[in-house]
């Protein structure tokens, strides 16, 4: 029988980048930083991909729901343009 | 006495003397309540990420003061009421605020306003390697 193929042999450790800089903190008005964690679509990205803390994604999430409904973020469609 | 922040969206084709008149009335409303004005900052014309009332932009106003739940409900029965207004947030950011907590917090709005921060730079840089990063677990 074949053998399975091994699993990728790399898979960089994802930390939380807010545990990580204590100096920056989650505003619904930093546009910019909220902007890494959206997807092209406009979508929140999962935590199991960028690898943020449980804290931290609720509190992103947050912060982009708001963002949203100030229309600084879009709530469906590309972010930028 | 609690810490708000308000933003609130004009229609770009407001007259300055309009969005002055809207300005002044929220802040009359503030201090009819007894509460202080922390930071009035206008961000002017801004790009708005969808339509709002058919308009694709935005004169952004900014507003953070101290003041009561009654004040932040007035503010708003006025903003509904007035069709110049597209969209307003109010966010509560303290749920007791001191008078020397205002008076620190003005002082400190007023030296971020006479000193910009500037690192536009380097946020730019922080974008790319999220942006790849996600790419990448994408594949797994």
């Amino acid at each position: 029988m074949a053998q399975r193929p091994q699993k990728k042999l790399f898979t960089r450790k994802k930390t939380c980048r807010f545990c990580g800089d204590k100096e920056s903190v989650i505003n619904y008005k930093d546009v910019k930083t909220l902007r890494n964690y959206i997807s092209e679509r406009g979508k929140i990205i999962p935590r199991r991909i960028i690898g943020t803390c449980a804290m931290h994604q609720r509190q992103l999430c947050e912060a982009i729901k708001q963002a949203r409904q100030i229309a600084f973020l879009p709530y469906s469609g590309p972010s930028q343009g | 006495m609690r810490r708000y922040e308000t933003i609130f969206i004009i229609r770009p084709s407001a007259g300055e003397e309009e969005i002055n008149k809207i300005i002044e009335n929220t802040r009359q409303i503030i201090l009819d309540e007894k509460g202080s004005i922390i930071e009035l900052n206008k961000w002017g014309i801004k790009k708005l990420a969808y339509l709002i009332k058919k308009e694709s932009l935005g004169y952004y106003v900014f507003c953070d003061f101290a003041g009561t739940p009654a004040a932040v409900a007035e503010i708003e029965r006025k903003f509904r009421i007035d069709d110049l207004v597209l969209k307003y947030l109010t966010i509560k950011t303290a749920d007791s605020i001191k008078e020397e907590e205002i008076e620190q917090a003005v002082l400190a709005a007023e030296q971020r306003m006479t000193i910009p921060s500037d690192n536009q730079d380097t946020d730019s840089v922080n974008d790319d390697s999220v942006e790849l990063e996600a790419e990448e677990t994408d594949e797994e």
